[in-house]
């Protein structure tokens, strides 16, 4: 039993650390990716790691009182932790005997939730039509969300994560799972606050939006937050839909997973830079066009595909 | 320069005589193209209507001048383009002390409204009727009854400072909520105060308060500089069009005083204002992609222009303020063992400037931001009298280099890029084609360069009394100049009128009943020059109906509590933030 | 709709990076720049030409005595144009190509330059001495007051 909690205990540490750490450098790699299409020298892999350094120091000057709000930074990167302990990196999610998938979209969901709260709370006009607009997104992307995940479920007849992925190494490939692979990689785009889908977050025509008043430690552990979402979420959707070449030595699958979602995060970002952003209404249009059309994964999946 | 149509003169010589009912003062034509007419201020609208209706004149600016150490009262100078036969028509007339006032023209040409503002905060004179007489270029917390043009205004008055000055908006309509855009304005990153009053997410009118930058500019030009310095003060009107705004000050200058300028130095001026429309497009077009997001444009387009930069700086000595006009021509040569270098940097900025239109020709994405966006019709362009590339991307075919020839472009005229829709993806068109036809005249310009002198030698001292007109077109539209010469070697009147100032008063008609996400492009699309437009404000609109001032004026009057006179700052002090 | 993006990254890539290494490298202007205006004190005479035609009024000559006359050059609000340099007849007047004025100093920005004049023996009127011992002779001898140095 004691073996048992601190294995678990240390798969969770290290699934917090992974996520924690490795989750700047990747955006360091990201915003050099950037640069270099942009045709400039762009700022240093490091600069992610310097910037959270520099704000942790900064003063923290609240606009708005209250013990709640004043919690919401810690509580929002608390969330996106807890999501990383349930999502597989490299190996079985440490906490997947507490959550299935239906806990790990709940999850996904509050630090959207709790970022709209801090930019309703926050007392500006800006923030507030940024939160508005990050609710239109949620709503819109989270039954893509759902969709993706359920086919999953629906073939290989369980709802834990690590369930469907064992199914998919045993099953191979298959054509609903693509799909839903695909709805899935687009509803990223948006999660990820990447363009064409960045309306909520850094938002040039709106005064950067929902974080507009946050500064100091609590933009640190905002941004943080958002870097480490957009790592958990490229690991759930590589582990969930493409866990394959499949080793079985936790070194090797974890060093595969981590290939795999540096490449599934350079196609975001060349996706991101390639694209301006879209308005609400496009955006809320588009991803209504793409849950209707993963329907047909589900379709796919009842025929047995 | 082309053939004035003698007819067209004089008839508009009898219509104006005629509406004039005999008080018409004087009527002179001081140059070829300009013709000046003197009436008595009653007949004013009169006048104004028949040349608005009758003859299809464009409205280009108001002067307001303190002409009393002249003729004892103030000269209010109305300014009117017949762009098909280049005509100018000004349309003076004069208010004495003892009656400060002229009948307003917005009634009939709405494109007045901003003008006539002006005049009334330069030099006091109150335009009678008009629908919207509010502070325009004074800031909120200058004195009232102090008029900054007048004669006895010292250039270096300080006033003293007010305590509490906020800017006279409107109310919102009612069940609409208050969302203000500035007065920094976020994605141009100037000064600029918007007003939009939203019903969720769409916009059901707005209200600026603008000119926080007014630097008073003419002020300087005709107290405290001469002919000469002023060039360099008019390059930095504005921060990219510097070239455009010395040339046509000189320009001004030389057809007031007669002054013939040298067939080399006119090719020259051109190729360096074509230069300029290059480098500012390509600049617009990364402004336009930043604002919708798309950085990958705005870094693609500032990488493509920066040779052009670079030339520019071997050419003149400096990347942007050349410093190469005077009054008379150049004061500094193309140097021709350059021409090489230039023909090659076009070439490569051509290459580049196709490949990044044919790469964003097919762009869906950037097709949803910008098709049906910032629509403005035909008929508010031609009613605001909106000058270049937004009218001709609204179909207004008007163009300064064939409307009014100067430099070179009688001899190498270029072709206009028109558009019919009016939404801002016609608007990237416009300029786009623009650009590439620019680069077509810079090597016209170069191939046929003559050689000769740069500077007309000028022996005798510039007469005083005489109007000059001058236009040139900036890459925003139709820049004007106007030169009233005084004694002891400087201007009487220096009046600038840069293109974004008939522009901006078209946003009200442009953004109504718009998504909030797509007023920084629509403003962005009209490429606003906020230094060269020296801020203004405007009023809001409805396009769903035509008399949309006294309409909108009607309904704020009946919503408005008692006191207010319209002008009084005091009024609405403390109030609406 | 692919096919304009790919032609938008292919822009990107082809032009590979721009940036330049500046301020951690130098950066030389094109010739002909016009920079922060350098005097040669040497060939000065103090004519005031310059002052006459800066448009921004950046050049003020006083004379204190018979005998001195005073630029003084607010550096500051040069804008660059370069008129004083067409006019200088002693091509005293140079624009360096330098540009990085930025400071915190504002007497980096400004420069004092006395020119010791003699007076003509028909009108009246100053110019500076001819030879150096008549520059010498009229500074009496003193130390450290070479004629005609900033």
């Amino acid at each position: 039993m004691t073996a048992w909690l601190i294995k678990t205990f240390l798969l969770c540490v290290l699934n917090v650390a992974a996520a924690l750490l490795l989750s700047p450098l990747c955006e360091g790699i990201l915003r050099k990716l950037r640069a270099t299409i942009h045709s400039r020298v762009g700022p240093p892999v490091s600069q992610p790691f310097w910037d959270i350094f520099k704000l942790l120091g900064k003063e923290d000057l609240r606009s708005t009182g209250g013990l709640v709000y004043a919690a919401l930074p810690a509580l929002t990167l608390g969330s996106v932790l807890l999501l990383a302990a349930l999502v597989p990196i490299g190996t079985g999610a440490p906490l997947s005997f507490a959550g299935d998938l239906i806990v790990v979209l709940y999850v996904a969901a509050i630090s959207s939730v709790l970022m709209m709260l801090t930019g309703f709370g926050s007392g500006s006009p800006y923030a507030a039509i940024g939160s508005s607009r990050e609710m239109i997104m949620l709503l819109t992307v989270e039954p893509v969300m759902a969709i993706a995940l359920a086919v999953g479920a629906f073939k290989a007849r369980t709802l834990t994560l690590g369930g469907i992925a064992n199914w998919q190494v045993q099953n191979g490939p298959s054509i609903s799972m693509a799909i839903g692979g695909v709805a899935f990689f687009l509803a990223l785009q948006a999660v990820a606050g990447k363009l064409p889908f960045d309306i909520a977050e850094a938002d040039q025509e709106i005064m950067g939006g929902l974080l507009i008043e946050q500064s100091g430690p609590r933009l640190a552990m905002f941004r943080w937050a958002i870097w480490t979402k957009q790592l958990v979420l490229a690991f759930l959707l590589v582990e969930v839909f493409f866990p394959w070449p499949h080793f079985g030595v936790y070194p090797a699958d974890l060093l595969a997973t981590l290939v795999k979602v540096m490449a599934l995060l350079v196609l975001v970002t060349v996706i991101d830079v390639v694209n301006p952003r879209l308005r609400i209404d496009q955006a809320m249009g588009y991803y209504m066009r793409v849950a209707v059309s993963s329907l047909a994964a589900l379709a796919f999946a009842v025929i047995g595909k | 320069m082309s053939t004035v149509n003698q007819a067209t003169v004089k008839r508009v010589k009898e219509t104006v005589a005629a509406r004039c009912n005999g008080s018409l003062l004087a009527a002179t034509e001081p140059h070829a193209d300009t013709l000046h007419f003197t009436i008595d201020k009653t007949s004013m609208r009169s006048v104004v209507e028949s040349l608005v209706n009758g003859f299809q004149a464009r409205f280009m600016i108001s002067i307001g001048t303190d002409s009393r150490p002249l003729t004892g009262d103030f000269g209010i100078l109305h300014l009117f383009s017949l762009d098909r036969d280049h005509l100018y028509i000004l349309i003076e007339s004069h208010a004495s002390d003892k009656d400060l006032s002229v009948p307003s023209i917005t009634e009939i040409i709405p494109g007045a409204n901003w003008a006539e503002r002006e005049f009334r905060d330069a030099v006091g004179v109150h335009p009678e009727g008009h629908p919207d007489p509010r502070r325009l270029l004074l800031a909120d917390d200058w004195p009232e009854g102090v008029f900054p043009l007048r004669r006895d205004f010292p250039y270096n008055y300080q006033p003293p400072p007010a305590e509490k000055a906020n800017p006279q908006l409107r109310e919102p309509p009612p069940g609409a909520s208050v969302m203000p855009m500035g007065p920094f304005f976020p994605v141009l990153e100037e000064p600029a105060y918007w007003r939009l009053f939203v019903e969720g997410e769409t916009i059901v009118g707005c209200d600026t308060r603008l000119f926080y930058n007014h630097r008073g500019i003419e002020k300087l030009g005709d107290s405290v500089l001469t002919y000469n310095e002023i060039p360099y003060l008019a390059e930095r009107i504005c921060g990219i069009c510097g070239f455009i705004h010395s040339t046509c000050y000189c320009q001004a200058v030389e057809k007031a005083a007669a002054i013939s300028v040298p067939r080399r130095a006119r090719y020259i001026r051109t190729i360096m204002l074509e230069l300029e429309r290059i480098h500012s497009h390509l600049l617009w077009l990364g402004i336009a992609g930043h604002i919708i997001g798309f950085d990958t444009v705005l870094m693609q387009t500032w990488r493509i222009r920066e040779p052009l930069m670079w030339l520019c700086e071997e050419i003149s000595g400096n990347r942007k303020t050349y410093g190469m006009n005077t009054v008379g021509g150049l004061r500094r040569d193309f140097p021709d063992a350059l021409k090489p270098k230039l023909l090659e940097t076009l070439a490569e900025v051509e290459k580049e400037a196709i490949a990044v239109r044919e790469a964003i020709i097919g762009d869906p994405t950037l097709h949803a931001r910008t098709r049906g966006v910032g629509v403005l019709t035909n008929d508010w362009a031609k009613k605001i009298c909106v000058v270049g590339p937004p009218a001709r991307a609204s179909g207004v075919a008007i163009d300064a280099r064939i409307d009014h020839p100067y430099a070179a472009y009688d001899e190498i005229p270029p072709r206009i890029a028109t558009q019919e829709p009016g939404d801002t993806w016609s608007r990237v068109v416009v300029r786009v084609t623009e650009l590439l036809e620019s680069i077509r005249l810079v090597r016209d310009a170069v191939w046929a360069i003559p050689e000769g002198p740069i500077c007309a030698e000028i022996k005798k001292e510039i007469p005083p009394g005489r109007v000059g007109v001058s236009v040139v077109e900036a890459p925003r539209g139709e820049a004007i100049h106007f030169v009233l010469t005084g004694g002891d070697n400087r201007p009487y009147r220096w009046r600038v009128r840069a293109p974004t100032y008939p522009n901006l008063q078209a946003m009200p008609a442009m953004i109504a009943n718009a998504n909030i996400a797509d007023v920084p492009i629509t403003l962005g699309s009209l490429d606003p020059c906020f230094s060269c437009t020296e801020r203004l404000e405007t009023v809001d609109r409805k396009t769903n109906s035509v008399r949309v001032y006294s309409h909108a004026e009607l309904l704020e009057i009946s919503r408005r509590k008692a006191s207010s006179g319209a002008s009084s700052p005091t009024a609405r002090r403390g109030g609406s933030q | 709709m692919f096919l304009s993006k790919l032609r938008e990254a292919l822009i990107c890539l082809r032009a590979g990076r721009v940036t330049l290494k500046y301020p951690f490298a130098p950066q030389e202007p094109k010739p002909g720049f016009r920079g922060k205006v350098t005097i040669n004190a040497d060939l000065c005479f103090g004519c005031g030409g310059c002052a006459n035609v800066c448009p921004a009024g950046v050049i003020v000559v006083s004379d204190k005595e018979q005998y001195l006359r005073t630029l003084e050059f607010f550096w500051r609000r040069c804008t660059y144009c370069g008129k004083c340099e067409e006019v200088c007849p002693e091509k005293a007047v140079r624009l360096s190509p330098q540009f990085e004025t930025a400071t915190n100093a504002p007497q980096d920005m400004y420069m004092r330059l006395d020119v010791f004049m003699g007076p003509c023996q028909r009108c009246g009127r100053c110019f500076p001495p001819p030879t150096v011992l008549d520059r010498m002779m009229k500074t009496g001898f003193r130390e450290g007051l070479g004629g005609g140095r900033a």
